[in-house]
């Protein structure tokens, strides 16, 4: 083959993604390691300036010594609807008192009161649960661990796009390829073990839109379950502006109200009201505009004003920015008079693992949100199964070193994966995937079939998929950055039939996942986690139970919100 | 969404480039005249190469060590379920 070059870089530990599971997994895996142990963290763009983490308050749950673990894993499995590794969630919460100890040795500092107590805040749809976030929010939490990781002598590869996962002449993972995103030069990553951290598929969608979240279909084309595609991350929100805080707007007394003025939430979920969690309040709003009750408003009002100074004083950098060039008449805008959407910010189908984070491929595993041990996203929650798995991840991944035997790279193999990461090049071609992808996000968001799904609509949009991928096929790039969006698509394009597919499988409604024509949960029946593999090109769908070994449904429910939160900090 | 980099006043660090995490802001050379003859002289300094996909995070304009980046708060372009 003509034109085949590139770089090798041979390594013992491959972390690919640098959020917080990646960042975590990267720093456990040397602390882990045997002095010599090398480990190769690679990330898109800048390590430390990007993922998930990077752009929020980077919220994490800690519980204290003091605090009830069992009774904190409890509600928190209870929240996933039972969709959940109990095990693997006990063993992160009971970790995630070391891992504050870890992050305040790389000088993150996390606020206390004039006690020296952590200062920290319930999350919504949990009593229990405390969580709390780093001064500086996100940037200082991933900068910090970046410079974390160079001083323990991790190699970090900025502006590395994985496009394939190697298998090499054996059954295990021998590591990766893939290309720099400016230049476009091929590397070939050979490694003992390979940790997948990429975040789930966003669709571009969420607040954070360069996180795309491909490693988990890498996973799958290499062998990998996945699972939870048919669960989504679907936040309230608006189009127009950001707003990360709407958990504790509520708890300071904000209230979701329709086109009429009523305050609706309490007519869909009794119990929680407006503090219901974010997929219940998605279903609610969806409900709305099905009855023609929208728009739909986030009525700021009973909210003292100084207390909305808290909000726009955010510890997410950008949100400071955002607030302070914002006017004060859009300042008002963003308050109550505009309209807000169920946003579906990513799915979260993640890679099929055990408790020790491994996959069902020797040699991978996986961490953060490319990981399906959990499928809610409470407010902080997310960010501390990052912390926790990432760190399991790592450790795990020095284990697999002793098991394991060396890597053998495939020639031919690596050519066909420098061949299909080279998708042909066309100067003369006008970038195109930005109308798939619109297209594709207008298929895959609208609110009877991301929210409140039917069997019918579920299979016209399978259709519709169909059509938008014959038209992807075609389109060539034309530079690489049109190169990387194209592939980032492709993944999409696949987690969408996934997507549609698991939520037809799966006929009961539970967690985020609301079928009208099935609207009621199922344990009998369903008390199962939907698992996709590949069985020769085509994706195969299963039912895999869930262990219940510390809780199962069936307890009494719960009949009122316990506590009340005013004017925390 | 990004608006400008104010050219005339950056020192071409680079670090906008660096940061953004959607590959908007590319540093690109620019030749312009030198003080010796026959000596071309360069001058590295950003370009908006793909502002559409712009994903409003502000990093550009947060990292900036000389305040020359403006970033416009309102997003498109974000999808809507109805």
């Amino acid at each position: 083959m003509n034109g085949f070059s590139g770089t090798l870089i041979d390594t013992d530990i491959l972390v690919i993604g640098a959020g917080a599971g990646g960042l975590l997994a990267a720093l456990s895996a040397k602390r882990h390691g045997a002095p010599g142990t090398r480990v190769t963290i690679a990330d898109t763009w800048l390590v430390g300036r990007t993922g998930h983490t990077a752009f929020s308050n980077a919220w994490t749950v800690v519980v204290e010594p003091d605090d009830d673990l069992e009774a904190i894993t409890r509600e928190i499995i209870a929240g996933n609807d039972w969709i959940a590794d109990q095990l693997l969630i006990r063993e992160v919460l009971a970790m995630s008192w070391n891992r504050l100890k870890d992050l305040e040795g790389l000088d993150l500092k996390f606020p206390k009161d004039d006690k020296g107590r952590y200062i920290r805040r319930p999350t919504r749809g949990l009593d229990e649960t405390r969580v709390l976030c780093p001064e500086g929010g996100g940037l200082e939490f991933s900068w910090r661990l970046r410079r974390g990781l160079e001083a323990e002598g991790v190699q970090i590869l900025d502006r590395t796009f994985v496009t394939g996962l190697m298998r090499g002449r054996g059954d295990a993972i021998v590591g990766a390829v893939g290309i720099h995103s400016r230049t476009g030069e091929f590397y070939a990553i050979k490694a003992r073990a390979t940790v997948v951290c990429t975040n789930a598929i966003t669709f571009r969608s969420g607040f954070v839109r360069d996180i795309t979240g491909t490693g988990t279909l890498l996973a799958y084309k290499a062998g990998a379950t996945l699972r939870n595609a048919e669960l989504s991350y679907t936040r309230p929100g608006t189009p127009r502006f950001y707003f990360e805080g709407i958990t504790f707007a509520i708890q300071e007394g904000a209230r979701f109200v329709n086109a009429k003025g009523e305050q609706f939430m309490p007519r869909h979920e009794p119990v929680w009201g407006d503090e219901a969690d974010v997929p219940r309040i998605a279903r609610a709003m969806a409900i709305e505009h099905q009855q023609g009750n929208d728009p739909l408003y986030l009525d700021m009002s009973l909210v003292p004003e100084p207390v909305r100074e808290t909000f726009i004083k955010s510890k997410v950098k950008w949100m400071e920015y955002f607030y302070r060039k914002l006017g004060k008449e859009t300042q008002t805008e963003i308050f109550g008079s505009t309209p807000y959407y169920p946003q579906n910010q990513m799915t979260k189908m993640g890679i099929r693992t055990d408790a020790a984070c491994r996959s069902d491929v020797p040699g991978l595993l996986s961490a953060g949100l490319a990981q399906a041990g959990a499928a809610n996203h409470f407010a902080g929650f997310h960010i501390g199964m990052c912390i926790g798995t990432g760190w399991i991840a790592g450790r795990s991944a020095v284990e697999e070193l002793d098991r394991l035997r060396a890597p053998v790279l495939d020639a031919d193999e690596v050519r066909a994966l420098h061949a299909e990461s080279n998708r042909e090049r066309n100067d003369a071609e006008a970038a195109k995937s930005d109308r798939v992808l619109r297209d594709l996000q207008a298929l895959m968001f609208a609110w009877d079939v991301s929210v409140w799904k039917h069997a019918a609509r579920l299979e016209r949009a399978l259709d519709r998929l169909a059509t938008l991928r014959e038209t992807f096929g075609a389109l060539r790039a034309p530079h690489t950055h049109e190169l990387v969006r194209l592939k980032e698509t492709e993944a999409m394009l696949l987690a969408a039939e996934f997507i549609l597919r698991a939520s037809l499988y799966r006929t009961e409604s539970r967690l985020s996942h609301f079928r009208e024509d099935c609207d009621f949960r199922d344990d009998a029946n369903w008390l199962c986690w939907v698992d996709i593999c590949d069985a020769c090109g085509a994706p195969q769908l299963s039912r895999t139970p869930i262990p219940t070994p510390i809780s199962a449904p069936g307890g009494p429910e719960r009949q009122s919100v316990r506590r009340t939160i005013r004017g925390a900090p | 969404m990004i608006e400008t980099i104010d050219v005339a006043h950056c020192t071409g660090c680079g670090i906008c480039d660096l940061v953004c995490p959607a590959d908007v802001i590319h540093m690109e050379r620019f030749s312009h005249e030198s003080e010796v003859p026959d000596l071309a002289q360069h001058k590295l300094l950003p370009v908006i190469k793909f502002r559409e996909h712009c994903i409003t995070c502000f990093s550009c304009e947060i990292f900036c060590p000389e305040t020359i980046v403006d970033v416009h708060p309102v997003v498109r372009n974000r999808p809507r379920p109805w």
